[in-house]
């Protein structure tokens, strides 16, 4: 069974529309895999080199447990981000006669083929056969390697649970984001160190082997909530779901944009009324807190706001980026219907520009509470909002017709495992970079307000050219619609 | 003529699902497409709306090619499937919606649902659900109603009985024929009862190509019941 399902998912990948443009995504990322993976075996092989170097004062495998658990909280936010939950539609195949446990254990299995879960063993394996073996024996090494490998599967499900929480509930992001935040905050201010934890861990499982299994037991736990949360869930959400009353809704201030506030309204209550869209809106305010993570004192103080860039322009465009990268698609199920009415494009095209530009707006003055620590980000985030409304909107919607991929978003949230994924992030490359490469040489020759400058009226020039713009992106429109159409049949 | 199909043909590789040289469509003529599944029925409606782009030929309205004007799109109104319909919507929202789209004000809307009450048989209109809540039926309903509500010149519908209750499909063969003398409307059905009884003109496909067109008359349920059987 788990051949015939591994069958239909290369058939669905190879014989879909997007085929282009997913395999040169693999490939891209294949690479990325691949440099980290020689990476991580060269930093195996050198760690009991150089760990003497980089924490002079302290026993080498005090060093290497210490790194342990750090490697592995930094491990479970790069899979939060990073890995995708694996998907197979399983609808077909639930009236079938195929066992649910078959179901879920090929999502288990599958999801186990990932990179994150391979580079733990060259990075660790060395050191464990060269300093740990001789010196605690071979019971030791081996609940090492049993510790690391759990520790690795126990990551791997929690990240995939969180994920399918959060699809259904936008409330366990926030509650998984603070939680690690507060780590991140005690860490910082010196209250818990994680390695020195990680070391009274490790060296517990040296003295104690056995203790190791607890981590096995943890896995094993989280792989269990897993799979009791997928089985309950196989059922189609709708059938739980109460029956509230459906009432109309009139969006008073959009009127008076005419036939492209029309538009608008309608693609705000396709948001609104899609659980898929909403989170994702949801999701973008969460990302207010990444200042936090970008606006570090000495850059602020530095006037480094090319290392400060990219956290503004995610910031202030996230609406743009988050919602903008299924651009169309969103409307796949009413497409042809949308063609074929009375609809001129580059209203349907200006609608878009119109509800990205209201979104930005909104979430740029949210972020202006920045502002308390220094004025100066508020000029940052002024320069980088122009740049999202003037040419951060031209770069989403020009690639979105080139997005010929259905979107089911009338499927419940749970089934739903296509999107969030390493994917989106190559979009962030032409949208990131270019207000990056602007500002880099005024920042290299010292003159970083110059630097703002510039990106504040690159963005204006753009907005000012928007009705260009607008006729560039509807021409390529007209071209694709019936190859963007045909694919949303799908 | 109002509709003029020139040598219209769709090839999806080496198969050619749309073969038509040449049809004229006067103004006010009610054309039933008949053919087996295949016959490309489908197709040759997207073409006509200008959703799928023909390999060869052109599709002219009022003398226009659809491909090249949007014109016809202020007097064409039409349902092919529920991917017509904007499913999030309330059906008043989307008739309101597509109403406005032709300057219709709410009062103008409300007005013309108001006529449809039986049609509807109280279960479209204050149900409190969105379209994608109903079946398929009243999503039918809905999508024929907003098509009609556009007072179009031109109508296209593929398959409109489909999936109705026998009530309905009476009232809509009711609707269709009473429908002003102006219209031009294309069905599609797999129901030769239906067609021949609602149509004046019958159009028979079979792989692509026009086999049979010919106005309706006493005999042209048997001769399609013959045509079908054989």
């Amino acid at each position: 069974m788990l051949k015939t399902f591994l069958s239909h998912q290369s058939k669905s990948f190879w014989r879909s529309r997007n085929k282009g443009s997913s395999i040169a995504t693999q490939i891209i990322l294949g690479f990325f895999m691949l440099y980290f993976l020689v990476l991580a075996v060269g930093a195996g092989f050198s760690m009991p080199y150089l760990l003497p170097k980089i924490f002079a004062n302290q026993n080498v495998i005090t060093s290497f447990n210490g790194l342990i658990l750090y490697y592995f909280a930094l491990d479970f936010i790069m899979r939060l981000q990073l890995q995708e939950l694996p998907t197979l539609s399983i609808i077909p195949y639930l009236h079938l006669k195929i066992k649910r446990s078959q179901i879920i254990s090929f999502l288990n299995v599958k999801s186990l083929f990932s990179a994150f879960n391979l580079w733990p063993f060259f990075l660790f394996l060395p050191f464990i056969f060269m300093r740990i073996a001789p010196t605690y024996g071979a019971f030791a090494t081996i609940m090492y390697i049993i510790a690391i490998f759990s520790i690795a599967i126990f990551n791997n499900y929690l990240v995939l649970y969180i994920k399918r929480k959060t699809i259904s509930n936008v409330l366990y992001t926030a509650v998984g984001l603070i939680i690690i935040a507060g780590f991140a905050a005690l860490e910082y201010y010196k209250v818990i160190s994680i390695m020195a934890a990680s070391d009274f861990v490790f060296k517990a499982v040296a003295l104690h082997p056995y203790i190791g299994f607890a981590f096995t037991i943890a896995a094993f736990l989280i792989f269990k909530i897993n799979s009791d949360f997928l089985r309950k869930n196989l059922y189609t959400e709708e059938l739980s779901s109460k029956q509230e009353k459906k009432g109309s809704t009139d969006y008073a201030f959009l009127n008076r944009f005419g036939k492209v506030g029309e538009l608008a309204a309608l693609e705000l209550k396709l948001i609104l009324r899609h659980k898929r869209s909403r989170s994702s809106v949801i999701l973008g305010f969460f990302f207010l807190l990444y200042g936090f993570l970008f606006y570090k004192t000495p850059a602020i103080d530095g006037d480094k706001f090319g290392q400060m860039m990219f956290g503004a322009i995610f910031m202030t465009g996230v609406s743009i980026i988050i919602y903008g990268q299924f651009m169309f698609a969103w409307q796949s199920a009413h497409f042809d219907g949308l063609l074929s009415a009375k609809i001129n494009f580059k209203d349907f095209i200006k609608a878009k520009f119109l509800l990205f530009t209201i979104a930005s707006s909104i979430i740029t003055l949210l972020a202006s509470f920045y502002g308390f620590l220094s004025p100066k980000l508020l000029l940052l985030q002024l320069a980088a909002y122009l740049y999202n409304i003037g040419f951060g909107t031209v770069i989403v919607l020009y690639l979105a017709t080139l997005n010929k991929k259905r979107l089911d978003i009338t499927k419940a949230a749970s089934f739903n495992y296509q999107g969030t994924s390493a994917t989106q992030f190559l979009l962030m490359f032409p949208y990131a970079l270019t207000p990056i490469l602007l500002y880099v040489p005024f920042g290299m020759m010292d003159m970083p307000y110059w630097g703002l400058i510039v990106v504040a009226i690159f963005g204006l020039a753009m907005l000012l050219m928007r009705g260009f713009w607008v006729d560039v992106i509807t021409a390529k429109f007209e071209k694709q619609r019936y190859k963007i159409a045909e694919g949303f049949r799908e | 003529m109002i509709l003029e199909i020139k040598n219209l043909k769709k090839v999806y590789g080496d198969k050619t699902v749309v073969n038509i040289e040449h049809v004229q469509i006067e103004q006010g003529e009610t054309i039933g497409l008949v053919g087996n599944n295949g016959a490309g029925k489908t197709t040759f409606f997207r073409m006509l709306l200008d959703l799928i782009r023909p390999t060869e030929g052109e599709v002219l309205s009022k003398g226009e090619n659809v491909m090249l004007k949007d014109d016809w799109k202020n007097y064409t109104a039409s349902f092919l499937d529920e991917g017509f319909l904007i499913d999030y919507l309330t059906p008043e929202e989307y008739f309101i919606f597509i109403g406005s789209l032709h300057d219709l004000s709410v009062a103008d809307v409300s007005a013309y649902l108001a006529q449809y009450a039986e049609f509807f048989n109280g279960e479209i209109l204050n149900s409190g659900k969105y379209i994608r809540d109903f079946s398929k039926g009243n999503q039918n309903k809905v999508g024929i109603a907003a098509a009609l509500m556009q007072k179009p010149e031109i109508l296209i519908l593929d398959e409109p009985f489909a999936n109705l209750d026998p009530t309905t499909q009476i009232r809509l063969k009711k609707l269709l024929k009473e429908h002003p003398g102006n219209m031009t409307t294309f069905i599609s059905s797999h129901d030769l009862n239906h067609v021949t009884d609602v149509c004046n003109r019958i159009i028979l496909v079979e792989k692509g190509h026009v086999i049979k067109d010919f106005k309706t008359d006493e005999n042209t349920l048997k001769e399609l019941e013959s045509y079908f059987s054989a």
